[in-house]
């Protein structure tokens, strides 16, 4: 059988290395890069309609998975080791998908696009990797390798304190990759594991003393909180956001969050689960404040990119709830509102650049009643929203109506905390609209042109995904739930 | 014995030799070109490179194997005191200061061509290689000293040999002097260790450390040699010469210094401190375990602390330079930190894991200054903040670069991060105490951060202040009068950094084909070669 995962990898860096050194030519290659990366995904989720799929391999629970001796310690294996399981496939598809949207949507990119485009493609890579790879420094390789391309995307093109913010965001998360690597290292080291692998790690880390676990899964959770980004740890966030291109943002939010929140399911959850049941007072406490916090702050926000950014550590906050649940129906909750925050959120963002470089501003009051001028962008910024704010037959609807069941199930009457939030979120969303898409025109300057037709293709893809998911949704459940993950039928 | 016999294990340093007798011969013959000389030593020291990586093993090339497989790793029969032998771990160290040596004598074709001196250069650059290959060989105390020695005196010329260069000469003067103290140190302190233990032979030190009638006497030559090994290390407090040192000497030169010269203190400490280290573990296994005064313990617990206390200074007052030299010099400092880490553990992971820093800070030191000189060629002042838009100027310099500072922060993806998990992950292997050693490394790495980042930030950030001079040629004085090739930077830069940064990433990838080589060394070197 062909290393499908592997050879994913290597078409994805070498389409990378292609686009860098592809000069004016590079958005070609990397939409090419992109296409193939999309329909190679494609092909592997299709395949998968009943579990372990046609590839079961080596790694117990992992399709596709193949292992590679990597480096050799006298004490311990270091393997290049990958594989998919449901979870990751999901976040996988999500990658690709946002990965050729973002090429399309920043298509007449002028500021050094070679560079531009390269490192889109490479943030995509190292998600990929992070979603793939089942050895613990593998793992911490990609992990690291989003970050760097992240940190020349918010940094290089565009707004006023790009570089503040970008110092901002490499420093909050380097020390918490950081953090996360010596939990993990001390994870393996503790137990006795005697290979780096996810399966070994994972086989071992659960005989430690509840005692230990609990401090370690505390470390595991301070570096995956930070990416996710957990209240009081967010502050990077909205600076980030606001001072990165369009693309960065898109990524940013579409992906590096999700990094987190996988992250904390596949080696903190799964490989601590003593540790995880001690600390769960922490991660509910956590999230509770998240999502109060970031909708309520987006309540308040006049810049619309801004105000999107606020709503990711809300919609981030209740992925955790769902996370911390530890019931089957809480993770596939996570996994769903991962995906569905990951397409609107960034359906959002590219609205809000839209609409920057339409009216000059994205200062919410500045301007309104745009949908006669522009009613395009009015649409699309209109599905974001009302996906985002969880209208059924929308992405958003099956994945926060889950997580509210999860809840539900789970807290009982708690359930009422994210629902009443889930009010202030609608009314944000709401009041922005009323605001910019309608009343009399305000701020519209004569003669402006709607969406240009690359940024109207990259956002439609995006509705296009967000309007199939949200009337299907079994298509991604179904992956999901018959994979081997505890609690599901496919165990 | 024949003359193949006795040259035979030998032949790397031969060559390097031979080389240096023809520069300085040529010098006098009148033939003085830079692309003469600078080819005649480079393919001198690859050709001893090429060697010694087969003796190795690395090379199919039976026919360069100029060490006897029964030689290599051989333990000298008891009673024999020889002079030099040929461990592997040594080898590798003669590789690692070959490469560092074959980088810098590649950029330096680069230097302008009507420079004066150039033979000088050359041979000296040789002989200091030739004196670094023997420290590599050494088994006897006094053989090490003289052999650190020979590249000392080397160096000292080399600081200053461009003569008109106020702040070189003053660097070289303050170099010759700390370094006349350093020997002095050394010599004293193995007069010591010679009468309380009545040889110099390191393998019988290593035999009988620790169970000597006057153990006072034995820890104050221990303790004055390593006062001695330290100023050759760059190990606080023993430090303060280096930065000037490094901030003084040509480019090239502090290059060779730092990503070369300092390692042949790190493997003499690896000679002369691994007997203490393993009479301590056959102990205890703690540096608290023995009774005060006891050598082993003292020597373990001194070294862990050198080892925490040079990292985080090096690290801190790094954070507060404002010129690019200086920076690179203190985290070159602290980098000796880390290293010093392996040798106070003292397993085979552990030295193995500081052998592979002392590889990955030959890639990213010498390759940092030597970025440096080429930045320096096309018109960069010495500040960081004259480094201002360098990404956009010259975005291969500024990538290679920014590799190298990645890697020094250890950063995955890099050498610097490989080595980095190898040293710590042993530290942490080897429990107890020493589980310390790696959180403070750990830590430091974190705090390295800062600084390279701070750098990054100004390089590709930070727009280039005003009109600059754009090409080659423009620069007249630092260039030289002709334009150089390779954008201004010169081929021979180029080359040189080139290759130091796809070795970053290459072994950084994949350390394996040189981490294996390095363990089994290591193992060599702990169960008895020295």
């Amino acid at each position: 059988m062909l290393p499908l995962v592997p050879i994913v990898l290597a078409s994805l860096l070498a389409g990378t290395v292609a686009t860098f050194l592809a000069g004016r030519w590079a958005r070609w290659v990397a939409l090419a890069t992109s296409a193939v990366f999309l329909a190679e995904v494609g092909g592997m989720f299709l395949s998968y309609s009943g579990w372990p799929g046609y590839n079961a391999q080596s790694v117990p629970g992992f399709a596709e998975s193949v292992s590679y001796p990597w480096i050799r310690l006298p004490w311990m294996q270091v393997n290049f080791t990958v594989g998919v399981d449901g979870i990751s496939l999901v976040l996988i598809l999500l990658t690709a998908i946002l990965q050729i949207a973002t090429v399309v949507y920043s298509w007449k990119e002028t500021k050094n696009p070679a560079a531009y485009f390269g490192l889109v493609s490479l943030t995509c890579l190292g998600s990929f990797g992070v979603f793939v790879a089942l050895d613990v420094l593998l793992f911490f390789l990609f992990w690291e390798a989003v970050l760097v391309p992240m940190f020349f995307l918010i940094g290089v093109w565009r707004g006023p304190r790009r570089r503040y913010a970008a110092l901002k965001f490499f420093v909050y998360t380097h020390v918490a990759s950081i953090v996360m690597l010596v939990g993990l290292l001390a994870t393996v080291f503790y137990s006795g594991a005697t290979s780096l692998d996810f399966s070994a790690v994972a086989a071992a880390a659960p005989g430690l003393s509840p005692v230990v676990q609990t401090f370690l899964f505390l470390a595991l959770f301070f570096g995956f909180a930070v990416k996710f980004p957990i209240v009081p740890f967010h502050t990077w966030l909205p600076d980030a956001h606001v001072e990165a291109p369009t693309g960065g943002s898109v990524l940013l939010a579409g992906l590096l969050l999700k990094l987190g929140g996988y992250g904390l399911i596949r080696w903190a959850v799964e490989v601590l689960p003593a540790g995880f049941l001690h600390d769960r007072p922490i991660v509910f406490a956590a999230a509770f404040v998240s999502i109060a916090w970031g909708s309520v702050v987006s309540l308040a926000q006049r810049d619309l990119k801004r105000m999107v950014a606020f709503s990711s550590i809300n919609h981030m906050g209740i992925v955790l709830l769902a996370i911390g649940l530890d019931s089957s129906l809480g993770l596939l909750a996570a996994v769903l509102l991962m995906f569905a925050h990951g397409i609107v959120s960034a359906l959002l963002f590219m609205s809000a650049g839209t609409v920057h470089h339409t009216f000059g501003t994205r200062d919410i009051p500045a301007i309104g009643g745009i949908t006669p001028a522009t009613p395009a962008l009015a649409t699309m910024i209109m599905a974001g929203a009302l996906a985002s704010l969880g209208l059924p037959a929308l992405i958003g609807f099956p994945a926060e109506f889950t997580a509210l069941l999860a809840t539900w199930n789970g807290l009982g009457y708690l359930v009422l905390l994210p629902l009443g939030i889930l009010v202030v979120t609608a009314a944000f969303y709401i009041w922005m609209m009323q605001r910019m898409l309608f009343g009399p025109p305000r701020g519209v300057p004569l003669g402006i042109h709607d969406v240009p037709w690359w940024e109207g293709v990259g956002m439609g893809l995006l509705v296009a995904v967000t309007v199939l998911f949200g009337i299907l949704p079994g298509l991604l459940v179904n992956v999901i739930t018959s994979s081997p993950v505890k609690g599901f039928p496919g165990t | 014995m024949s003359f193949a016999g006795t040259v035979g294990p030998l032949v790397p340093e031969v060559i390097v030799l031979a080389a240096a007798l023809l520069v300085f011969l040529l010098d006098v013959a009148g033939a003085r070109r830079r692309e003469l000389v600078g080819a005649i030593s480079i393919a001198a020291l690859a050709g001893a490179l090429l060697v010694v990586l087969a003796d190795l093993g690395f090379l199919p090339l039976a026919a360069l194997r100029g060490l006897p497989p029964s030689v290599l790793n051989a333990v000298p029969a008891a009673g024999s005191a020889p002079l030099y032998t040929f461990g592997s771990l040594g080898l590798v160290f003669q590789g690692l200061f070959l490469l560092a040596a074959l980088l810098v004598a590649t950029a330096s074709l680069s230097r302008a061509s009507d420079e004066r001196g150039a033979p000088i250069y050359y041979g000296l650059l040789l002989l200091a290689t030739l004196g670094m290959l023997l420290v590599a060989l050494a088994s006897d105390l006094i053989f090490l000293l003289l052999a650190i020695e020979v590249t000392s005196l080397a160096t000292y010329v080399l600081v200053g040999y461009t003569r008109r260069d106020a702040r070189a000469l003053e660097a070289a003067m303050k170099f010759y002097i700390v370094g006349a103290l350093s020997s002095t140190l050394s010599f004293f302190g193995a007069s010591l260790l010679f009468g309380a233990y009545g040889t110099t032979n390191l393998y019988a030190l290593r035999a009988v450390a620790g169970s000597v009638g006057y153990p006072v006497l034995a820890l104050l030559g221990y303790g004055i040699l390593l006062a001695g090994l330290a100023f050759k290390t760059t190990l606080v407090p023993f430090h303060a010469w280096a930065v000037d040192v490094y901030d003084g000497a040509p480019h090239e030169v502090s290059a060779f210094l730092a990503g070369g010269t300092k390692k042949i203190g790190v493997f003499a400490l690896f000679l002369v401190f691994l007997g203490p280290v393993l009479y301590v573990k056959a102990g205890g296994g703690s540096p608290f375990s023995g009774a005060p005064f006891d050598l082993g313990p003292t020597v373990q617990l001194t070294l862990a602390v050198l080892a925490v206390v040079t990292m985080t200074v090096g690290n801190v007052l790094a954070l507060l330079q404002a010129e690019m030299k200086r920076m690179l010099a203190y985290s070159s400092i602290s980098q000796a930190g880390y290293m010093l880490i392996g040798i106070a553990i003292g397993t085979s992971p552990a030295l193995a894991g500081a052998t592979l820093q002392v590889a990955a800070h030959v890639l990213m030191k010498s390759g940092a200054f030597l970025v440096v000189a080429a930045a320096a060629a096309i018109g960069v002042g010495p500040k960081i903040v004259d480094w201002q838009g360098l990404g956009t100027r010259r975005p291969w310099l500024a990538v290679a670069f920014a590799l190298m500072l990645l890697s020094l922060a250890g950063v995955p993806l890099t050498v610097g991060f490989v080595s980095k998990f190898v040293l710590f992950s042993a530290a942490v292997q080897a429990r107890g105490f020493f589980v310390w050693l790696a959180v403070a490394g750990l830590l430091n790495s974190a705090l390295s951060v800062f600084y390279y980042a701070r750098v990054l930030k100004v390089i590709f950030f930070e727009p280039a202040p005003g009109p600059l001079p754009a090409r080659a040629g423009d620069v007249v004085g630092a260039a030289g009068p002709t334009p150089l090739g390779a954008g201004g930077i010169g081929y021979g830069r180029a080359v040189a950094i080139g290759v130091a940064a796809v070795l970053i990433v290459a072994i950084g990838l994949y350390p394996q084909p040189i981490l294996g080589p390095i363990q089994s060394a290591a193992a060599h070197f702990v169960a008895g070669g020295a």
